[in-house]
Parts: C-alpha cells; sequence; structure tokens
C-alpha cells in the first residue's frame, strides 16, 4: 500500500504539495487527476523516493517504510512521466539491466516484451524506437518485478491502442493480484476504464476524493453515463484495420 | 539473486558499454591515437633531425597533451553520462538501490571505457616506439600513463560532483565542467604565477608550492616530469615544491596524497548532494 501522510513539498517559495494525506489500499487502483502544476507528479515521485518530503511523510509497502529507502523501494515500479533510456542499448539490453538489478528471473524479460507488443523490436536499438515505442519499453520495465506497488506517470500520454491494451490489462491484473496502483493522467477515459478512486488535486492540495460510484452518481447527476467498456467499436475497427501487426 | 553481481557492479558493466559505443569515447581514442603517434613518429622534427622519439622523450612530449585532452574528455564525457535526461535518471533512481552505489559504479564504468581509451592510444604509440626506437626510458612512460589515469579519475569524480549539483540540467553541467576545465589547466597557472610575482620570495614560493599540490593537473604534470626526466624540465612552482621537500621521494609523497584527497573528496561530496537532491 501507499501512505501520503500530511505530505508537503516546497521548491523554494513554491508550494507543489500541500497537506497530502491519502492511502491507497491493496487490490486498489487510484487516479490522481488535475490541472498542470497541480503537485501529481511530485506526488507520484515522492512515492517514488524521488523527493523528500519538506514536511510529513510518504511511505510504502506492506511494513509502510519512508519511500526514501532503498530497501523500500523493492516494494514499488515506477514509471516515469517521459521515460528515455541510452540510445545506443536495444531493448532487451535494457530490460536485461533491470532485471538483473531488482534479481529478477530471466523469464520474465520475454513476458514483459509479450505483454508489451515489443517482441519484434527487442533486437534493435532503442535510439530507432518512436515515442509510442519507448513508453511501452517504459511499462515494460515497470512490469518486469512482481511489486505490490505500481507507481505510473501518465503512462498512456503517448501510447497507441495496442500499448493502451497493455497498460490496461497490466493495471487490471495487478489490481487482481491484490497489488496497489497509482497513476496520473490527463486522460479521463484512463479513469473510466480503472480507477477505483479518483484524487483530485488543485494547487498542490487535494480538494476531492471520489470512489468510482461517487463519480458515476455525480456524472449520471450531470447526464453523463460512466461505462467501464472492454473495447470500443473504433479500437476494434483500427486493429481490424492494422491487423493486429505493431 | 544469488551469484548475481551486485548493483555496483551492474551498473559499473552498464556503463562501460555505454561508454564504449559512445561515439565520444570512440573519437577520443582515435584522436588520442593519432596525436600520441604523430608524437611518437615526428621524432625530433622540431629539433631539426628525423627519427623515432625514445620512451622518455616522446612521455615528456606527451605530457602536455595528456594534461589538456585527458581532463576535458573526463569532465565531458563523465557529465555527458552523469547527468542524464530526467526521464532515464527517475527509472533508475526509483530502483531498490542505494544513489551512491549507482553514482560510484557508472563512475567506475565510465574510468574502465576512458583508460582503455588511452591505452590504445599509448599502446600504439608504445609499439612504434620499440619496434624503432628499443625500450629506453620505459619507466617514464608508464608514470605517464598512471598520471594520466590518475588524472581520469580525478576528473570523473569532479564530473560527478558537478552533476549531482545540476540534476535533469545537463547543459548546465556541461558549462560548469567548461569552466572547471578552463580553470584547472589554464587559468591556474597563470593566475598562480600572477600572484606568486607580485609578492617577495618567500611567500611567493609558498603560493607556487601550495598552487602544485591544489590543482591535480599540476600535480600530475610535477609528478610525471619528475619521472620521466627528474627536475630537468620544471617550471618555478614544481622546482619550489622540490626545494620544500627536499628531495623527490618527498615531492612524490606529496603528490600522491594531493591526488587521493582529489580523487576522494570530490566522491564523497557528489554522494553527499546525491543522496540530498529531488530527482
Amino acid at each position: 500500500m501507499i501512505r501520503f501522510e500530511g505530505f508537503s513539498k516546497t521548491f523554494g517559495a513554491q508550494h507543489a504539495v500541500s497537506d497530502l494525506t491519502l492511502a491507497v489500499e491493496p487490490g486498489e487502483i487510484v487516479a490522481l487527476l488535475g490541472p498542470n502544476g497541480s503537485g501529481k507528479t511530485t506526488s507520484l515521485k515522492a512515492a517514488a523516493g524521488l523527493i523528500h518530503p519538506t514536511g510529513g511523510g510518504v511511505f510504502v509497502g506492506e511494513r509502510g517504510r519512508p519511500a526514501t529507502e532503498p530497501d523500500a523501494r523493492r516494494s514499488l515500479s515506477f514509471l516515469p512521466q517521459k521515460v528515455t533510456f541510452p540510445d545506443s542499448l536495444t531493448g532487451r539490453e535494457v530490460l536485461d539491466f533491470y532485471r538483473a538489478l531488482r534479481g529478477v528471473p530471466r523469464e520474465r524479460v520475454d513476458a514483459v516484451l509479450k505483454m508489451s507488443s515489443l517482441n519484434g523490436a527487442s533486437a534493435r536499438a532503442v535510439g530507432t524506437y518512436s515515442g509510442g515505442m519507448t513508453q511501452r519499453l517504459g511499462l515494460a520495465v515497470a512490469a518486469l518485478p512482481d511489486s505490490p506497488v505500481l507507481l505510473l506517470d501518465e503512462p498512456t500520454a503517448a501510447l497507441d491502442p495496442d500499448g493502451l491494451r497493455a497498460f490496461y490489462a497490466l493495471a487490471e491484473q495487478r489490481r487482481r493480484e491484490g497489488k496497489t496502483v497509482l497513476f496520473t493522467t490527463h486522460q479521463l477515459g484512463d479513469v473510466e476504464r480503472l480507477a477505483d478512486r479518483v484524487a483530485i488535486l488543485v494547487g498542490g492540495r487535494l480538494v476531492a476524493l471520489l470512489t468510482r460510484r461517487a463519480l458515476e452518481d455525480w456524472l449520471l447527476a450531470h447526464g453523463v453515463p460512466l461505462v467501464r467498456a472492454e473495447t470500443s467499436p473504433l479500437e476494434d475497427l483500427y486493429r481490424e484495420l492494422v491487423g493486429g501487426d505493431t | 539473486m544469488r551469484g548475481s553481481p551486485g548493483p555496483f557492479l551492474l551498473c559499473a558493466r552498464q556503463e562501460l558499454l555505454l561508454a564504449v559505443r559512445s561515439r565520444w569515447t570512440q573519437i577520443f581514442a582515435v584522436v588520442f591515437a593519432v596525436l600520441a603517434l604523430a608524437v611518437a613518429s615526428s621524432g625530433y622534427v622540431l629539433s631539426g633531425g628525423h627519427g623515432v622519439q625514445d620512451f622518455a622523450r616522446t612521455a615528456a612530449s606527451l605530457v602536455e597533451l595528456v594534461l589538456l585532452l585527458v581532463p576535458l574528455t573526463a569532465l565531458l564525457i563523465g557529465v555527458l553520462s552523469l547527468a542524464p535526461e530526467r526521464g532515464a535518471a527517475e527509472l533508475l533512481f526509483s530502483q531498490p538501490v542505494s544513489r551512491r552505489a549507482i553514482l560510484f559504479g557508472k563512475v567506475t564504468g565510465l574510468f574502465g571505457a576512458l583508460a582503455a581509451a588511452q591505452a590504445v592510444g599509448f599502446g600504439a604509440a608504445g609499439l612504434v616506439i620499440f619496434s624503432r626506437a628499443g625500450g629506453s626510458g620505459l619507466g617514464g612512460f608508464t608514470l605517464l600513463i598512471l598520471g594520466s589515469f590518475i588524472l581520469t579519475a580525478v576528473f570523473l569524480v569532479l564530473a560527478a560532483l558537478v552533476s549531482s549539483g545540476t540534476v535533469g540540467r545537463r547543459t548546465r553541467a556541461l558549462a560548469i565542467a567548461l569552466v572547471v576545465w578552463f580553470g584547472a589547466v589554464v587559468l591556474f597557472d597563470v593566475a598562480a604565477l600572477g600572484v606568486a610575482s607580485l609578492l617577495p620570495s618567500g611567500p611567493a614560493s609558498r603560493v607556487l608550492i601550495v598552487s602544485v599540490l591544489v590543482n591535480p593537473a599540476d600535480a600530475v604534470r610535477t609528478g610525471a616530469l619528475l619521472g620521466i626526466e627528474g627536475s630537468g624540465a620544471f617550471g618555478a612552482a614544481s622546482l619550489a615544491l622540490l626545494r620544500f621537500t627536499h628531495g623527490a621521494a618527498g615531492t612524490g609523497i606529496l603528490l600522491a596524497l594531493s591526488l587521493l584527497v582529489w580523487m576522494v573528496a570530490p566522491a564523497l561530496l557528489a554522494a553527499r548532494r546525491l543522496d540530498k537532491a529531488d530527482l
């Protein structure tokens, strides 16, 4: 699980996040929503141990240890917003490096390559990848360890429909396995599709924490039905046209 | 996993692989080899002669090339590698590994790649010299190679120090690295001599002694020249240090201590800064 306990972060005179208290439980997917500069990425990076809190704390895993401790990070995987890799490495070399760093069995590399539809490109240098392929490789790295906590910063920003499906499948699988998923997004479709709860940040403050049911009720009250669809007709047509070739 | 290398070694191996594949390292290896071969093969052209110089004379001729090129390369390649793009750094530093293990692993890998690149240059020159002029003066040449490796290590940890304070701001880190190189290799000597020339003999001598010990480039220059030619090619600062220490042994010990401090202190500072940095 992830616990933000009065988490605050300031950069100079700027208050990025103020007094955030939020717990994301096992088996739950929570979306962090908010306009640009609302503190979503700062909060997620604090949960990944990349940012030191100015006040309060962020704790991860069953034992609730501060995310800034290297050992605590064994329980989490993080996908940054604009993930990049060294151009000269192949996709498989990238995955092999992170696999070894996390002590993950070798077989996982093939599994995550398949999951992210990068099988055919794993021997190519990352420098030849498109933005979407790089993002899928980042997703594959995040999926390598079977971490109890998955943190994803705008994971769908550059993904094509196949990448989107891979992301949805990963998040849903982790939920079924009782893992914790926290992600930021600007895509409301991701929220509709995945989130059990939605935390809305504005100006670094948590202004609303809605369950999916509350969100559905609110949307219905405003005349918008919330549908958790597995596929859309447009996506079906797209897949037919590209023939599943990525 | 049992038997698998630890994070330090994994990061070192990864950085070595990246550095070996890097265009910049390859260019450095080629340029260094060409220049070293040119120096060895040019023989006595400047003094009107011809033929290949022996090891000692080639080493003496290579000292200034090493002092100019090695710190610059170590700083630039170091900063390019140690100040990665934000997305790459965030992914790497979110792993369950201490930031120090990543930093020192990367520095070690880079050192391996740059030392190998220099070994290619020195080796090529060494082969030419040995085949044409024999093995005379090989000790001084070897000492220069050692000095070159030490300079690489010192300026790589300085690159780590620069990078650790400029996370995600690579252009700024590169600019600072260039300033450090210019200050250490070009400006420092001129400034020390300028200050010394304004002072009476005693204080001037002390300024010059300190100037050799506090600048790693000067320390390597003094140590290399001392090993290759004795005090024959010394400048004012090196001579002042030699007089102060009453001989080559004392000078060597002080220079070694100075270079050790230059390797350890910036490395510790860089690790401390990185530990506290928000990435």
